[in-house]
């Protein structure tokens, strides 16, 4: 798993995911964030850094926010 | 036998004989099974083509519980060639009904993931065929009183048991009183209530779930397709899960998933039962209720699967969820496991040590077993919302994606398992599917048919490999070749590949099919090291 920055261009990804979810109710963004999820996790394919990245999000404390 | 009529199937009722211990001092028998289910009459049918006696005490006189409650319907190829080694697969085949495809749906008719089993089969056996769980056995009973080398005694309740380190002592309830026998090796195949278990006080702690189904038999003329359909969410069953299956007789089994924790009394009433068949077939399909019962989720996993000289095989070791049909058809591959490794200790051809692979090796495949069903339970009654949502977002995508199909689980079917970590196995310990063979001389084969002994099988190319080993009683040679009238042809290498050897290893096979090693060298060192797996006992031969 990697969490050094991968992504091409962090501003605009976070701004199209945060479009996505604009005018969206807390249940159709949980249908979206859950098909989000599992669409990516195929593009990663490997298991062992799926089950590391799950193991991350459940390690950050929502407290930090 | 006197046939029955009971639910519009023809049910056989087997005759009580007093047996001859009343009459004498207590005797013991080399095995003894209590049990007449798919684990007991399997291992009795298998012992009987080895020619190993044995005594099988059985409760009732008949084959089923209660007869026409179909149980365990999908029988997996393993389990297949299995039958087809002990001579009743014929039977089965005609019938049962053979299949490969299933699919998963939601809604009306949509369906979200498909699969065809066929397509990657190389076995002479179907990747599954369905038939009611009775005539299985009944094919067994018949099979077992054909060859005769041990006997089935009905009516024979087990209410006693002592295990020594040595044998055990079994006392049995029959119609003329109770009377004591000896084992030197006691199978128990009593299911998830065993008595001999709690006799011995080998707790299990079986777990209630809160899952709930209604399963019934149903009998109807309506042309549906010969496959599994599964539905995620059905709207005949308030958007819970649907299972459609055919079996023999023109019967189906359509099973229900009801809410959790409901009241089983009230989710298997007939009338109630009915309602839902209506929906499903429509109102004006006439239809017939063969058996309708609730199903409630137990699960349970013994420690060892040996205790002293006692074995325990079949759902008297492990239970669990239904889902991908792994009861019955763990119970018969744990037979199928047991069988050659009681006939090779009994003959004094190995030692007592080699019963400890049983455990070694079907616990570790009763924990895979549930495992798997478990997920399927999870992805089929989401916890909470949150996992609700997930799944949600599986079934929408698995109309448009391949990847999300992947992750429609509506029970995995159950495949062999490897026997990786057993101190037999020399590698992955897979199972080799039944194959058709042709020889030489023209005859054709089936790759169990060199297994009904109980010898270990030695497959190679080259004949001069093997020489070491051809006097040894333990073993059979099979030459892949042209020489002899009884090789075995592979112009397109498909049998080595099959059996992984086209480098030129050997592959050593266990009477179970499953590999017991391959050696790319097989000199001195890798014969001793293939003594000691087996637990070999040397003797002028």
């Amino acid at each position: 798993m990697k969490t050094v920055n991968q992504l091409e261009q962090p501003d605009q990804f976070y701004d199209e995911l945060a479009n996505a979810h604009k005018d969206l109710d807390l249940p159709a963004s949980a249908d979206l964030n859950a098909r989000l999820v599992l669409i990516l996790a195929n593009q990663i394919g490997s298991q062992k850094v799926l089950s590391e990245c799950i193991a991350l999000a459940l390690c950050v404390p929502e407290s930090s926010v | 036998m006197i046939e029955e009529n009971v639910s519009g199937y023809k049910l056989p009722r087997f005759e009580y004989r007093k047996p001859a211990d009343f009459d004498k001092t207590v005797q013991r028998y080399p095995v003894v099974i209590v049990g007449g289910g798919l684990a007991g009459l399997t291992l009795a049918a298998d012992l009987s083509t080895r020619g190993i006696a044995f005594v099988l005490l059985d409760e009732d006189d008949t084959v089923g519980v209660k007869g026409a409650s179909s149980r365990g319907i999908v029988y997996a190829q393993k389990s297949l060639e299995i039958f087809d080694r002990l001579g009743i697969y014929e039977k089965i085949a005609q019938k049962g009904v053979a299949w490969s495809v299933g699919k998963s749906l939601v809604g009306q008719n949509d369906i979200i993931y498909e699969f065809d089993a066929a397509k990657s089969s190389q076995s002479l056996q179907p990747p599954f065929l369905n038939i009611q769980q009775f005539y299985i056995e009944w094919f067994l009973v018949e099979r077992i009183n054909e060859l005769k080398t041990g006997e089935i005694r009905w009516k024979s309740r087990v209410i006693d048991v002592e295990a020594a380190q040595t044998h055990s002592r079994i006392k049995v309830e029959t119609p003329d009183g109770t009377y004591w026998l000896e084992a030197e090796w006691l199978v128990d195949c009593c299911g998830l209530a065993s008595g001999v278990r709690e006799k011995l006080g080998l707790e299990t702690f079986p777990e209630k779930g809160t899952e709930r189904w209604c399963i019934s038999d149903i009998r109807f003329k309506k042309e549906l397709p010969l496959e599994r359909w599964t539905w995620v969410e059905s709207p005949v069953n308030d958007g819970r899960a649907v299972w459609q299956h055919p079996m023999a007789d023109g019967v189906w089994r359509i099973d229900f998933q009801m809410k959790i924790d409901s009241d089983v009394e009230y989710i298997s009433r007939p009338d109630v039962c009915e309602e839902r068949v209506r929906k499903l077939l429509g109102h004006n399909e006439p239809f017939e209720l063969v058996w309708v019962g609730p199903w409630a989720s137990r699960t349970h996993l013994l420690d060892n699967f040996k205790y002293r000289r006692v074995l325990f095989a079949g759902d008297s070791a492990h239970v669990f969820p239904p889902l991908g049909a792994r009861g019955g058809n763990s119970g018969i591959q744990d037979a199928d496991n047991l069988g050659w490794k009681l006939a090779l200790v009994l003959k004094g051809q190995a030692q007592e040590t080699l019963l400890n692979t049983y455990s070694q090796e079907r616990r570790p495949a009763a924990i895979h077993n549930m495992d798997l069903a478990t997920r399927s339970v999870r992805f089929l009654s989401p916890q909470g919302e949150g996992q609700r949502i997930l799944r949600n977002a599986v079934i929408a995508l698995a109309k448009k994606c391949d990847f999300a199909q992947a992750m429609v689980n509506t029970g995995r079917l159950s495949t062999a398992f490897s026997y990786q970590d057993s101190d037999l196995s020399i590698g992955t310990g897979e199972s080799i599917p039944n194959l058709a063979l042709e020889l030489k001389n023209g005859q054709k084969r089936k790759l169990v048919d060199y297994a009904t002994d109980s010898q270990i099988m030695l497959i190679s190319r080259s004949r001069e490999v093997l020489q070491p080993l051809q006097n040894k009683a333990i073993f059979k040679i099979l030459i892949i070749g042209q020489q002899e009238p009884d090789d075995i042809l592979d112009v397109d290498e498909k049998i080595a590949d099959a059996l992984g050897i086209r480098d030129g290893s050997i592959v050593i096979l266990r009477p179970d099919l499953h590999v017991l090693a391959r050696f790319k060298e097989f000199g001195h060192a890798q014969i001793n090291e293939l003594m000691h797996r087996i637990n070999y006992v040397e003797r002028e031969e």
